[in-house]
């Protein structure tokens, strides 16, 4: 496949996977939940907030993509950077969750009890599965483009 | 490597590793946790109900039963909340507990979670709960941290012992522990002697019996061979009408074995798949409990979906008793 094929198409396939990994945790508790016949409501809460954030993300990620596209050096850089953001989002938006509920079972009862809303602390710990994705995206890629320190020393070495 | 530096070969091998990993991970444990487990935190029913609206006569009694609904979490919460809109159509002064009433940490540590909060509009209006021990009752089996945790689970609840019995109306109850230590640990003899016995001196219309285990049962755990072997004999014997119990967390009716129905009912907070042996009369993964009517020698029980509809239902003629 041609260069600008590739550059055109990979940015919104890369949002669309993006989105896809954000949604799949509120995906399978509102199954779950319909399964057990919990009715259409239950749990549209959360499926709303991921597709939000995920939404939101989705573009950020994709736009990222496609920046690095424009000022890559090497474009292997920001392949392996898009894969790692990728690996650590889905780790992150379905183990948090799991930690965070099980973990602290008691203090989340008390909390939901007492008013404070399921659906704030899903975005929550989604909020935080997104950033540390971005995060890793945005360090990894940096880490791996050749500084100018870097490319001078290169350059020398090749003297 | 040729082709990649020393930090694009880390930075690609850890995502690798990493997808590896998370692959592992997520099949092996996060999404079938997400799939069965209530991890959501629920909020309580708010309504109030008239107390001690139901009516006990030695002819009559109408009771409910509800198995493995201790994780406090959204999913138990929506049974709790139908549990307590179905007393308000048809009061009920007994649910008897199938086991498994808390999830995720030890019954004294939970108890508001699990049992105060959701079950708190029937506890006011003086419902009474009788409990079945379960697996998940005490975490630490075969210890005396287990023993322990038990026992402040009977105190809390009210429940004279890891196995009892109670009569209600025309119906005499035995609760049985079918723990690991209670059914084939050292002492467990006790406990079928005792059963024995107890079947033998009943003089109610109807004998129930409800343990945690189901002896017959086409879900995820199956049925409890071992504990069958030991115990059907003995329910055979004494004409014992209905056995009801929870552990896998489903629907499930068999067609009468060697006179009895067993009902499995273990979906008060989640669900797991269930097949269909040849001894199902009727099965539905499905959050669910049941309420049951006595009136003379008639036994009406119906399956009541988390959405209020009834997923199943049956009649019982009381048998003879010798």
């Amino acid at each position: 496949m041609r260069r600008a094929t590739v550059d055109r198409i990979a940015p919104p396939v890369y949002g669309v996977i993006d989105l896809l990994v954000i949604l799949a945790p509120a995906v399978t508790v509102k199954f779950a939940s319909d399964r057990g016949g919990l009715g259409d409501t239950n749990g549209v809460d959360l499926l709303l907030a991921s597709m939000v954030i995920g939404g939101l993300h989705a573009t950020i990620a994709s736009s990222r993509l496609h920046s690095e596209e424009r000022i890559a050096l090497r474009r292997a850089d920001m392949w392996i950077a898009a894969a790692d953001a990728l690996v650590v989002l889905t780790l992150a938006a379905s183990i948090l969750p799991i930690v965070v509920l099980w973990g602290f079972a008691d203090e989340h009862a008390s909390m939901a009890n007492g008013g404070y809303p399921v659906v704030a602390l899903w975005t929550g710990i989604t909020l935080v599965a997104v950033i540390l994705a971005e995060c890793t995206g945005r360090v990894v890629f940096w880490w791996l483009e050749p500084h100018p320190r870097t490319r001078r020393r290169t350059a020398n070495r090749t003297r | 490597m040729s082709g990649l530096t020393r930090r694009q070969f880390l930075a690609a091998g850890g995502g690798a590793v990493g997808a590896a990993a998370s692959g592992a991970i997520l099949a092996g444990h996060v999404w079938p946790l997400l799939n069965k487990e209530d991890l959501l935190p629920g909020t309580s029913t708010q309504l109030d109900l008239q107390p001690d609206a139901w009516t006990t006569t030695p002819d009559r009694l109408t009771f409910a039963a509800i198995g493995d609904n201790g994780s406090g979490g959204r999913q138990a919460m929506a049974v709790a909340d139908r549990l307590t809109q179905t007393y308000r159509r048809s009061p009920f002064g007994l649910v008897a507990l199938l086991g498994d009433i808390s999830y995720y940490g030890n019954f004294a540590d939970r108890y508001h979670d699990v049992f105060a909060r959701p079950m708190r509009s029937l506890i006011e209006a003086g419902v009474g709960f009788e409990l079945a021990i379960g697996n998940h009752d005490a975490d630490l089996r075969h210890s005396n941290e287990g023993l322990e945790e038990i026992e402040a689970e009977l105190r809390l609840l009210g429940t004279p012992g890891p196995y009892y019995t109670s009569t209600h109306g025309p119906a005499d109850f035995f609760y049985l522990d079918s723990s690991v230590p209670g059914v084939f640990g050292p002492g467990s003899a006790t406990q079928w002697e005792w059963l024995d016995d107890t079947l033998a001196a009943s003089t109610s219309q109807w004998r129930i019996v409800a343990l945690h285990h189901p002896l017959y049962s086409s879900g995820r755990h199956g049925s409890t061979i071992a504990a069958r072997e030991r115990l059907e004999p003995i329910l055979a014997r004494h004409r014992v009408d209905l056995v009801l119990a929870g552990h896998d967390h489903h629907y499930e009716r068999t067609h009468p074995q060697n006179g009895i129905t067993y009902v499995v009912s273990g979906g008060g907070c989640k669900t797991t798949a269930v097949g269909r042996s040849t001894f199902t009369a009727a099965a539905a993964s499905i959050l669910q409990f049941l309420v049951i009517d006595i009136e003379g020698d008639r036994l009406d029980c119906r399956c009541v979906r988390v959405d209020g509809r009834v997923a199943d239902q049956f009649t019982l003629r009381a048998r003879q008793k010798q």
